[in-house]
């Protein structure tokens, strides 16, 4: 098991060390779903809403989105790296590390100045993140994910480790649902995550209460009955959508095109998603 | 006097008549070949010798000086289907008989005097019709092909002494007036109806097929690309006999024929492995290239599976065919052209596992890989792939509970109509249109070009890249026998430009 490192052994950029507060990570897929992506956003919004410090390693996908979402809430947030802390990886989110470090966060590092990106540093560099945390919540994580790493670590440090459920079709929730059958904590909102460290007792009162923090509004594209049909973390292919709804298949292409030109859907592999309005788009394609 | 006797070598697909000269004069004996005979044709003197001698015919006396001349001198000769035309000179030069007028010989002889097969007498039939021959004597296998032509009495030789006896005492030979072979039916092997769900790229295949598109797909290993791609020769209308006469060229030359049933309605299907070497794709060898498969898929179907595992400089080199519809190469022996109009079909994993958007199965590969995967199959190649589509692998109960769809008789029906509005209006198929045809000829109306700028716009399309989609619009409209393309044409077409739609 890797020493994790003090706080004081870390190299930093920007407000070090960071302000107190509770601190939890939010970790999951370098190429999570849509729904994996709004979550992380949606869950990092929230709770940095009620102050809680956002921790997470900078990489695309799940980690950026609760970058991103602390920060549309105006809170602060921790970027562990792999690399030294004066370099920026994956170049595509230089963008985010400045903003990161003008709303008062931080970049933080174990490596000395100047480590490229070497792939074995970045278990260690997980086992930081859990340190650094006092709840780790795992967004959507294949099997052998990265972030699966990062749970092992928050468990070996006595940190409370929680995922969010997906579908069980989808092999990007398989990792979460271990760690919830494991005896993971169950994420459906910020409130579970609060409940976990102790917090804010007064919005407890409602357990059951639908998780309207994390509803997801009606997407863009009207009332067309086909986002009925699409998953937000589940492709549909077009030949399934057309048999459904009883409607030939070049309607069904083309009332797709129409719905990806407006932002509601996006394409997955040989079918299609329903995409978050409003959320950050890098979930659009691919 | 000299005798003369004409034949042919091959350039590609084109013809060089050549005129062999006998001359028998006192002087240093011997035989000799001038002309640029290259290693076949010097050693065709001993088999003319032999064969001149197994046919009991008069060979000049020992003491004789005699040349024999190609001509045109310049043109360097390898070909042993000049052996006949060689032989008949100098029987004939021997009875003091004129050479038969508007005839020309071709074929190789064994030494005992038969006449021998030689690849190519399609072409060389074909090319020395165009120049005034009216009887052409060839050897008895090759007699059908060469009667493919129209206007040319096609003599079938078996032996050197058969044809001498019909030149010297008119005995008679089998002969064919060209023209009248039929052309063997295509029957389709692989059916849609076989295949299970897919419904989308079943109907990118239809939309291919009517268009004349390029495809990739692209998909995870057993999602039954290859299946989809060997339904397509089953969709597509049978070649027509004008189409199957070019594609017999190419067999002719490569000597694949089938003897006695040279044509075949048939769109050829081929499908190189990627370890193919570029001479093996578009052509070559050496002395005078030999065509490739690109031009073995003339008029028909070029499957490239496995599209990232190919040489880069072999995709490289599809450029011209892909363009010009031919392919020219030069080799040591000179520089020829092959016909090589086909439909590209491509078919690749989306990533190096091969698991990238899978529903079930997790992509074990970094983005960065994914990436790069990808990257290495755009440029030149998808630039000019009008369709992309994914097709994903169909679970185990699907195989069971997905209807199977429409047979390939069916589908065949409408790409045939489609296809009949593309030639009347345009005269060719929508996956040519310029841009020129394409503002003139295609009638979009304002709000599906709207929705084509949108597109175009939003995904940082090139001009090059609109004219593709406008292309498979107006084929999805071709298909509903619409003189406009609608909206909704549009929108559809764009659903199969998956490249279009990973740029943004
Ligand atoms: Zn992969």
């Amino acid at each position: 098991m890797p020493r994790p490192p003090e706080p004081e052994d870390l190299r930093a950029r920007g407000r070090w060390p960071p302000p107190p507060g509770r601190r939890v990570a939010i970790v999951g897929s370098r190429r999570p779903s849509p729904y994996g992506e709004a979550v992380a956003e949606r869950l990092a919004a929230d709770l940095a809403a009620t102050g809680v410090i956002v921790v997470s390693g900078l990489a695309l996908g799940v980690d950026a989105a609760a970058h991103e979402g602390a920060l549309a809430a105006g809170g602060c947030t921790i970027a562990v790296l792999g690399t030294g802390v004066d370099i920026v990886y994956p170049r595509a989110n230089a963008d985010l590390a400045a903003r990161i470090l003008a709303a008062g966060g931080a970049l933080v590092s174990q490596f000395p100045d100047g480590t490229p990106p070497q792939r074995a540093n970045f278990p260690r560099r997980n086992w930081a993140i859990a340190a650094l945390s006092d709840v780790v919540v795992v967004v959507e994580a294949a099997e052998g994910s990265g972030a699966l790493i990062t749970a092992e670590a928050a468990l070996a440090l006595d940190r409370e480790v929680m995922a969010v459920p997906g579908s069980v079709f989808s092999p990007l929730s398989v990792g979460c649902h271990q760690l919830l059958r494991d005896g993971a904590g169950l994420v459906q909102n910020a409130r579970d995550v609060l409940a976990a460290l102790g917090a804010q007792q007064e919005v407890l009162d409602d357990p059951l209460k639908p998780p309207a923090s994390l509803g997801l509004e009606a997407p863009a594209g009207g009332r067309d009955g086909l986002l009925q049909h699409l998953s937000d973390a589940l492709m549909t292919e077009p030949g399934t959508l057309a048999r459904k709804l009883g409607l030939p298949l070049p309607e069904i292409m083309s009332r797709l095109t129409a719905l990806e030109m407006a932002g509601a859907v996006g394409r997955r592999g040989a079918g299609y998603v329903r995409l978050a309005p409003g959320g950050i788009s890098r979930a659009g394609v691919g | 006097m000299a005798t003369s006797v004409r034949s042919v070598l091959l350039r590609g697909l084109d013809v060089l008549p050549v005129d062999v000269e006998v001359d028998i004069a006192t002087g240093q004996p011997g035989f000799f070949m001038v002309g640029l005979a290259g290693g076949s044709v010097r050693e065709a003197r001993e088999r003319v010798r032999s064969a001149v001698r197994n046919s009991a015919l008069p060979w000049p006396p020992q003491r004789a000086r005699m040349t024999v001349n190609l001509a045109p001198a310049e043109a360097r000769k390898d070909s042993g289907g000049l052996d006949l035309a060689i032989a008949v000179a100098i029987c004939l030069d021997q009875a003091g008989a004129a050479a038969p007028p508007e005839a020309a010989f071709l074929g190789e002889l064994s030494l005992d005097g038969a006449v021998r097969h030689v690849d190519g007498v399609l072409v060389a039939a074909r090319g020395l019709a165009r120049r005034g021959v009216r009887r052409l004597f060839v050897p008895a296998g090759d007699a059908a092909e060469a009667a493919l032509v129209a206007d040319l009495e096609v003599v079938a030789c078996r032996t050197l002494q058969e044809v001498t006896g019909h030149l010297l005492e008119g005995l008679p030979m089998p002969s064919f007036t060209g023209g009248v072979a039929d052309v063997a039916e295509a029957v389709a092997v692989d059916d849609l109806a076989e295949v299970h769900g897919q419904a989308a790229a079943r109907r990118a295949l239809e939309i291919a097929a009517a268009g004349g598109h390029h495809l990739l797909m692209t998909g995870p290993p057993g999602s039954g690309k290859t299946m989809l791609a060997r339904c397509l020769p089953g969709i597509l209308p049978p070649l027509t006999r004008d189409e199957a006469i070019d594609l017999a060229q190419v067999g002719s030359v490569l000597g694949e024929l089938e003897p006695g049933r040279p044509l075949s309605a048939r769109r050829p299907f081929r499908a190189p492995h990627h370890t193919i070497s570029m001479a093996g794709l578009v052509g070559g060898g050496s002395g005078l290239a030999r065509p490739g498969e690109v031009s073995r898929a003339h008029h028909g179907i070029l499957f490239l599976d496995e599209l990232a595992e190919f040489d880069p400089g072999s995709l490289q080199a599809l450029r011209q065919p892909l363009e010009e519809g031919r392919v020219s190469i030069t080799r040591s022996g000179g520089s020829v052209t092959y016909p090589a109009r086909f439909m590209l079909v491509g078919a690749t994993n989306p990533c190096p596992c091969g698991w990238e958007g899978d529903p079930v199965k997790a992509c074990r590969c970094t983005p960065a890989a994914v990436d790069a995967y990808q990257r290495a199959l755009s440029g030149p190649l998808l630039d000019r792939i009008d369709l992309q589509v994914r097709v994903s692998r169909a679970p185990l109960e699907a195989l069971s509970e997905e209807p199977t769809g429409e047979g390939s008789s069916v589908v065949r029906e409408r790409v045939a109509a489609a296809r009949g509005r593309q030639l009347q209006r345009q005269g060719h198929l929508n996956a040519a249109l310029t841009r020129a045809e394409l503002r003139r000829l295609t009638g979009i109306r304002p709000e599906a070009r709207r929705a084509l700028e949108r597109w175009s716009s939003a995904r940082g399309l090139t001009a090059r890249g609109f004219q593709r989609a406008w292309r498979v619009a107006r084929t999805v409209a071709d298909l509903q026998a619409s003189d406009e393309i609608f909206e909704a044409h549009v929108l559809e077409a764009l659903g199969y430009r998956v490249a279009d739609a990973a740029a943004a």
